[in-house]
């Protein structure tokens, strides 16, 4: 006896869920240019190596004589598969059944997908586009419920145990919109996805009309930190996605693998030598300083619109991977605004999460200034940057490239540990800078002087002259300062000396969304 | 003719007004520039045309995304 007939069976009923929502909605798709859900894994995954988990579940119709006759499939299918040739768990929501709202959702199937990839320790990638709840399930249960987040245990672990990646490819509404943060990288395809904890229809009824790209567009959330990247396509988005797993564990119990080196760990671009304008109001290109220092074409840029004033991305190290942090002068001349300081906890969270050492390019004239700074929480939420500054256990190495003050600035490293630091001769510190803090702390002298704009420019002049870098060096508060073309030389070798002091396993200060 | 408001990327002081209404103006040439913790920063224009209106002056105070400057695009 053979179970020919059962696997024939099998095979029918496969069949049915993989035609998804129909031929007609997959042709309004195809129409509109979206991708389906089965396209969209197979863009993502490497060829032939997705292997669905739950091919079956779905709601059946039976005929009389008991067999099915149809099998409506759920909004989810999800399972293994493979990206550059390592093991990741890939989950995408069927938007061509019912809208992928709740009324087509299979009990379990998200918790235990989360789940997978948590035991499996290996990376998810979640292909997002959902509408959220829907009133219409709620005539179809015949009750209302409780909102429950089922397997958000799992989701709130993950966040602190595999790399996840969220692709908005369409609306993420609600609980969809929580997926997508719920993640270390989220991207958005710009006038494709909208992402919103509620759509415009219901916002409308509290007063606000306003349209879904207005709502909750790419580059809205992109500027209020919802998302890390906007890409134009979904194939972009893969890529993206693709791209940030390669500079990572598969877990937090392994360690990033070095690439092959693409480039001389001994170049020094002669352009270093007058990348900081010598007159210190001037701004200048720390991309460009960056791109520089760091394995050629290695930089990815993360979260880019978002805390503008701190610049934050992955990179490579004589092809060692790393976490990357500089200052942007044209933003705030570098000052750390509420934003920046949220970014700042997120990104060396992340980076301790997943053991990577981060280099640090700091230019920081301190916390941004004034009534609205004070109102946006600036001083707390920079506390919470510099308590995950001083609870990261990764190695830390610190290129001061200009300004260095106040508390921000001091956030630059964690004190008590070994100093792997450099400055440039451009460096330039203290608790205030003289420019603003003379007026207050040499009040009565200067009240009192013939001249006091005189005496102001006097007792500046007096400070400048012991505000070189080398005063500081030649009493040790500055350990190195250094040629700025020797950079790449020296993060090469803070890399290769460091690569084994990395240390696999859980951290206790894992990141929060 | 189209017109593109140029936008302040930050909340500042205007420092400096480097162009005015009728210049002809390049790509990247710098419009405004703003002053914010000590440090200028210079709003550079995003395409060439010709300046057809400065929204701001001297002094003033401008708000993140707040137009600074519209320009006409050349053709």
């Amino acid at each position: 006896m053979s179970w020919e007939k059962e696997v024939e069976e099998l095979n029918r009923l496969k069949a049915m869920t993989a035609a998804m929502g129909g031929e007609a909605a997959l042709e309004r798709r195809r129409s509109s240019g979206r991708l389906n859900v089965r396209e969209r894994i197979e863009k993502l995954v490497d060829a032939d190596s997705f292997r669905e988990v739950g091919a079956l579940t779905g709601r059946p119709e039976f005929d009389e004589g008991g067999r099915v006759s149809n099998l409506a499939p759920g909004n989810l299918i999800f399972g293994r598969a493979k990206i550059d040739s390592r093991p990741v768990c890939v989950a995408g929501d069927d938007y061509s059944v019912v809208g992928s709202a709740g009324g087509a959702t299979v009990p379990g199937k998200f918790a235990m997908c989360e789940k997978m990839a948590n035991e499996l320790r290996i990376p998810l990638v979640r292909l997002l586009e959902s509408t959220g709840g829907n009133s219409r399930s709620l005539e179809q249960l015949g009750r209302t419920y409780i909102p429950q987040m089922e397997g958000w245990e799992t989701v709130v672990e993950n966040m602190g145990t595999i790399p996840v990646v969220a692709l908005g490819l369409g609306p993420v509404a609600g609980i969809g919109a929580a997926k997508m943060v719920f993640s270390h990288y989220a991207v958005m395809v710009r006038e494709r996805s909208h992402m919103f904890m509620a759509g415009p229809p219901l916002v409308a009824r509290l007063g606000e009309v306003v349209t879904k790209e207005e709502l909750g567009g790419a580059e809205l959330q992109a500027r209020a930190g919802g998302v890390d990247e906007v890409v134009d396509t979904e194939e972009e988005a893969f890529a993206c996605a693709k791209r940030f797993l390669s500079y990572l564990p598969s877990s937090v119990y392994e360690l990033a693998e070095r690439t092959v080196p693409q480039d001389d760990p001994h170049r020094k671009d002669e352009w270093l030598i007058k990348a900081v304008p010598q007159e210190r109001r001037r701004v200048y290109d720390m991309r460009r300083i960056i791109k520089s220092v760091f394995d050629s074409g290695s930089f990815m840029e993360m979260t880019q619109r978002y805390g503008a004033s701190v610049i934050t991305g992955l990179a490579r190290l004589d092809g060692w991977p790393v976490a990357v942090m500089a200052s942007d002068p044209y933003r705030y001349g570098g000052a750390w605004t509420a934003e920046s300081n949220a970014k700042v906890e997120r990104f060396v969270d992340f980076a301790n999460t997943f053991h990577l050492p981060v280099v640090n390019l700091v230019d920081v004239p301190g916390f941004l200034i004034g009534r609205d700074a004070e109102m946006a929480g600036t001083i707390r939420s920079g506390a919470r940057a510099l308590s995950s500054v001083f609870q990261a256990k990764v190695p830390w190495c610190t290129v001061l490239v200009r300004k260095v003050f106040g508390v921000a600035g001091a956030s630059h490293a964690n004190h008590a540990r070994y100093h792997y630091r450099f400055s440039w001769p451009s460096g330039d510190w203290g608790s205030i800078p003289v420019e603003g803090g003379v007026a207050s702390a040499y009040r009565d002298e200067i009240a009192k002087a013939e001249d006091p704009d005189a005496m102001l420019s006097l007792i500046e002049a007096r400070l400048n002259q012991v505000r070189s870098p080398f005063r500081a060096a030649m009493a040790f508060d500055c350990e190195d300062i250094i040629d700025p073309r020797e950079t790449r030389p020296l993060l090469c070798e803070f890399a290769n000396n460091v690569a084994k002091l990395r240390e696999p396993g859980p951290v206790a200060t894992a990141l929060r969304p | 003719m189209s017109l593109k408001l140029i936008h302040s990327p930050i909340k500042a002081l205007v420092w400096k007004v480097e162009v005015e209404a009728g210049q002809p103006i390049e790509e990247y040439d710098p419009l405004i520039i703003l002053e914010s913790m000590k440090t200028e920063i210079p709003v550079d224009s995003s395409l060439s045309g010709i300046v057809r209106e400065v929204l701001v002056k001297e002094g003033d105070s401008v708000e993140e995304n707040q137009p600074l400057v519209s320009i006409e695009a050349a053709l």
